[in-house]
């Protein structure tokens, strides 16, 4: 069992919410996107997150545990959180009469993503809540370590 | 010649514990928007004692963790809650420095008796 342990617990999920975070900027950037490579308009994209493999007896954690690996994305602490994947909305997309524009189809409607702001407002805001929270975490954590480096100091 | 204490190595069992008081805190907030993630965490009072009266090396000494009940589900299933997770982060941090403290003193006293000739 080691103090930095816990730190890169807190440190998976602040990787995880800033992944969120990212995900959401990109719905809010692509709300209105009506062209993408694969054909018709930007669909929402979904994050799902898994908890790591838990490791209920804390015995064994040492090996698992070692410097540097933060900035590794494919190491999942235990107890950490890890991105399960991101899947696309399977939803259907939302029609606008628009005869116009380029992209409308033969009836003279035009596909747009269905977005919807206020939902990804609330994701982006929880994103943030929940990575400040797992930051204050990494900060009592430091405050811990830095008192135990007193213990050789007398 | 012993220059561990008895106090020494309560206190080290009792930091090792706080430690994955912590560490459980922190686990549960990692998981703070994982669906269907139940909050996990031991009793501190009876695993602190349990420590105390073994006398195997406590870093082999096994937690019994098991799930938190009377937590508010949300409707993903997850039951985590912001506040409970900061109170036992902030409590687990206070119970680490304690025992910190203590064992600074202990050393101290040790230090003491090892230069009492000058």
């Amino acid at each position: 069992m080691n103090l930095f342990g816990v730190m890169e617990t807190s440190g998976s999920a602040m990787r995880a919410e800033r992944v969120r975070a990212e995900v959401v900027a990109a719905n809010m950037a692509n709300a209105e996107n009506t062209r993408t490579e694969s054909g018709g308009p930007y669909k929402r994209h979904h994050l799902v997150f898994a908890a790591n493999q838990p490791n209920l007896n804390f015995g064994d954690s040492m090996h698992t545990v070692h410097l540097g690996s933060l900035d590794q994305d494919h190491v999942q602490p235990e107890g950490g959180v890890h991105i399960a994947g991101v899947f696309e909305d399977a939803g259907a997309s939302l029609k606008r009469y628009d005869p116009g524009h380029p992209d409308a189809g033969p009836d003279g409607y035009v596909a747009y993503p269905d977005i919807n702001p206020l939902t990804e407002m609330v994701d982006l805001m929880s994103a943030s809540r929940a990575y400040g929270l797992n930051s204050s975490a990494v900060q009592a954590e430091k405050g811990m370590i830095t008192s135990a480096l007193d213990i050789a100091r007398s | 010649m012993q220059v561990t204490t008895e106090l020494g190595e309560h206190l080290a069992r009792y930091l090792d514990l706080s430690v994955n008081e912590a560490k459980v805190t922190a686990s549960n907030m990692a998981n703070i928007d994982t669906p269907g993630y139940r909050t996990k965490g031991f009793d501190f009072g009876s695993e602190i004692a349990k420590a105390f009266d073994s006398f195997e090396d406590p870093r082999s000494h096994l937690v019994n963790m098991h799930e938190v009940d009377g937590l508010v589900s949300r409707p993903d299933g997850n039951n985590v809650s912001i506040d409970r997770e900061s109170l036992h982060l902030a409590e687990a941090q206070l119970k680490f420095r304690t025992g910190i403290a203590l064992l600074r003193l202990e050393n101290q006293r040790v230090m003491d008796a090892i230069r009492a000739d000058k």
